[in-house]
């Protein structure tokens, strides 16, 4: 038996040139539905000019990061039973630290810039991708078989990391996290972009870049065993590994 | 580039500050500037304070006569209640920037912060 | 001589695959979206890399179509495939059944196909139902919805095609004598109306291909046929798994990335701006992915949602082909101006846009050839990383 729940949506928007404001939607919603459900249905009914994101509805596509009640979720996995109660307001607001198009949608051309600049891989052999349950030794021939990154670039760890919110430079928890998984050992030529002022040393170490992300991704530990490799990379050049 | 264009956020100087959002790693992060921005303030008036010392005992003496204003004494309370929240917090940002414990940081940061609450529950007992 | 302007209405699989074609053979193209890209049947379809396999006996021309089109995916977008080819499984005396003419069909169409004793299998997928009677490994794939079309796009754009995202049509212009010159739309980010001229306009709305046609008082022969998928939180196996026997609810099951996804279903909709999930649809998927893969029964959901079909033809459900229409509106109901994509599938969208560059270039009197065959497209990120 399905209960139906009565919730507020409060649904932040923002139109080119006007200010932004936010508009509450009086919603029934199924508890167990997911929060990108009661948003398009908000699109759907009660108003078309609302802009969002979204398209796989199962959390590998990275489109509908959003913050609810203020904290970094995918709307298409969160249950709203998880977020808010019977009667409660849910708020909806676009993730931090990125330009807003529209709404809740967000532009997030500087953020895949940086993904390209440290050559982030989108597919890689099962053999060096951290997987779940990994055999204790590969066959010679696993490689051959690919695996999607888990990384789906959904933005929440740049929205919920303190220092993305400071400067824009910075290159932030996922372009770190993705230079890792390639290791400086084989792609030396990303030492110079990661060891820098806006590398891994402006982490801060609030770790809610980890806290936040739905992908199994752990940016944090990925920055810190990352800087433990440019200073492996830069002892090696000091005491001339020529 | 501005990342802040149309957002409502307070903007670049304080959103780290912000608590909404935030869990316990962010709560460690933004405890840690706070009590490093009360330190550093806190280092300029002790050396004011010292620098008194040049000008013989007469001003020391009169700056010393202050010291036992109930606000001033809870101000070297905090300091010293910042010192240990601040250095504790600090040890485990130093683990967890070496690679280690970060899985269990936050589990560190709890670990910690009893210790610092501990020692300055002693040192209060002792003080007042 | 300036280039044609072609309008392309929609931005999923199709929309973007026929911009990268247009603009590789010289066309100035304009993508419009209501939503982002991806926001309607494409970004939730299943991710298969389609053999054919499963249409081999009973659409053969589908079968072939999706095996030709797998392996040149494969070679121009690999960034978003997971090659790892896929599972036919026999649970049952039915599925034996099947078998035999699944063989033959399977060679006549061409699909590589390779038998598996249980023993075989297993070792392969441990996770797949132990009661196994026969496999067939063949090669299916899976790949990511969103990137796939982010890929096209993004390799448009580097081209010189626009995309206007949040961007509504609101009507067609037309000459005064019924053929279509341009769309009125309205920007939703600013909520101003606009109206674009175009030499041919290209409706890639897929399953709201009617929506557009009625704006010129046409309808078109598309029947959204939406179905259910049901992803769980673990992974269990590398590869497609699907059900050997006739096409049936549920009977595919694909990996992505730590996930499971289970699908479908199939039925009518009339309006599919919103579907809602229905409990016994999601039961039934749990039935179903669990008699393929028994570890599913404990596991989480991890998203459930509805995506609709654009079937184009007579007939109802299962029994439509799969295969796509592309219709030039001056031929259909004397409209000039107006071109209409829809039907196909995902793993057949690169063919669906070089038959729809076709019709439009012959309409414009572009004689370039389809060149998407052997481009290799580039980056996904592309699409975000290029300024508009």
């Amino acid at each position: 038996m399905t209960e139906n729940w009565k919730i507020t949506l409060r649904v932040y928007r923002q139109k080119e040139n006007q200010a932004s404001h936010f508009d509450d939607f009086q919603m029934e919603v199924n508890p167990d539905e997911y929060v990108l459900d009661a948003v398009e249905r908000a699109w759907a009914f009660h108003d078309r000019t609302l802009c969002f994101r979204h398209a796989c509805h199962h959390s590998t596509c990275g489109a509908c990061g959003m913050r609810l009640n203020g904290v970094e979720k995918l709307a298409c996995i969160t249950l709203i039973r998880d977020v808010t109660n019977n009667g409660a307001t849910l708020k909806v607001e676009p993730l931090r630290n990125f330009p807003v198009a529209s709404d809740l949608a967000v532009d997030m051309g500087s953020f895949y810039r940086k993904m390209e600049s440290v050559t982030a891989r989108a597919v890689l052999p099962v053999t060096e991708a951290e997987i779940e349950n990994p055999p204790s030794k590969w066959d010679a021939d696993d490689s051959q078989y690919l695996r999607l990154s888990d990384c789906i670039e959904c933005g929440l760890c740049m929205s919920a990391c303190p220092i993305m919110a400071t400067t824009p430079e910075y290159l932030g928890p996922a372009p770190l996290a993705a230079a890792q998984d390639q290791g400086l050992k084989r792609k030396p030529e990303l030492l110079s972009i990661v060891d820098g002022e806006d590398g891994v040393w402006r982490c801060h170490s609030a770790f809610e870049c980890t806290a936040v992300c739905p992908s199994f991704v752990d940016p944090a530990r990925r920055i810190m065993n990352l800087r433990l490799q440019v200073v492996d990379m830069r002892l090696r050049k000091l005491f001339g590994k020529s | 580039m501005d990342n802040t264009r149309n957002q409502p956020s307070a903007g670049k100087f304080w959103s780290w500050f912000i608590p909404i959002g935030r869990q316990t790693g962010g709560w460690a992060f933004a405890l840690n500037r706070v009590t490093a921005i009360g330190l550093t303030f806190y280092l300029f008036l002790h050396l004011a304070a010292l620098s008194l010392l040049a000008q013989g005992p007469g001003s020391y003496d009169n700056f010393l006569a202050l010291t036992e204003n109930p606000i001033i004494k809870f101000g070297e309370w905090a300091v010293v209640a910042a010192v240990f929240l601040h250095g504790l917090n600090g040890i485990r940002i130093i683990l967890t920037s070496f690679g280690v414990g970060v899985t269990r940081q936050k589990q560190l940061f709890y670990g910690f912060m009893i210790v610092a609450v501990l020692i300055i529950l002693i040192f209060t007992a002792r003080m007042y | 001589m300036s280039k044609p302007h072609v309008i392309v209405i929609g931005a999923g699989f199709t929309g973007v695959a026929t911009a990268h074609d247009l603009a590789l053979r010289g066309c100035d193209v304009t993508v419009v979206e209501r939503g982002d890209l991806c926001n309607g049947t494409s970004g939730r379809t299943h991710g298969l890399l389609h053999s054919g396999g499963r249409y081999a006996v009973k659409d053969k021309e589908s079968a072939v179509e999706c095996i030709d089109e797998n392996m040149i995916l494969r070679k121009i977008v690999p960034q978003v495939i997971e090659p790892n080819g896929g599972l036919f499984i026999a649970l049952d005396e039915s599925d034996l059944a099947y078998a035999e003419q699944f063989i033959e069909s399977c060679q006549e169409c061409h699909i590589q196909i390779e038998e598996l004793n249980p023993e075989q299998a297993l070792k392969l997928e441990p996770k797949i139902n132990s009661k196994v009677l026969i496999a067939f490994l063949i090669p299916d794939g899976t790949f990511d919805p969103l990137r796939l079309a982010l890929a096209f796009a993004g390799t448009a754009k580097h081209n010189g095609a626009k995309f206007r995202t949040f961007t509504e049509v609101e009507g067609l212009l037309t000459d005064g004598v019924g053929n279509v010159i341009g769309i009125k739309v309205l920007n939703r980010a600013s909520g101003k109306s606009e109206e674009m001229r175009a030499d041919v306009v290209v409706n890639a709305t897929g399953a709201w291909a009617g929506h557009i046609t009625a704006m010129a008082g046409l309808d078109a022969p598309v029947k959204p046929t939406p179905g259910i998928m049901v992803a769980y939180n673990q992974r269990f196996v590398q590869r497609a798994i699907n059900r050997l026997n006739a096409p049936s609810d549920g009977d595919i099951v694909l990996p992505q990335r730590r996930m499971v996804v289970v699908g479908t279903t199939s039925f009518d909709a009339e309006d599919v701006d919103y579907i809602p999930t229905t409990e016994d649809q999601i039961k039934l998927m749990l039935e179903r992915g669990t008699e393929l893969i028994p570890g599913i029964s404990s596991a989480k959901p991890r998203g459930i949602f509805m995506a609709a079909r654009p079937l184009v033809g007579g007939g109802s459900g299962r029994s439509i082909a799969r295969t796509f229409k592309c219709y030039d509106h001056k031929e259909t109901h004397n409209v000039d101006g107006l071109v209409t994509i829809t039907g196909g599938k995902a793993t057949t969208l690169r063919a669906m846009a070089e038959k729809t560059a076709d019709v439009t270039c012959a309409k414009l009197g572009i004689t370039a050839p389809c060149v998407t065959k052997e481009t290799p497209l580039l980056s996904y990120r592309q699409y975000y990383a290029t300024p508009n």
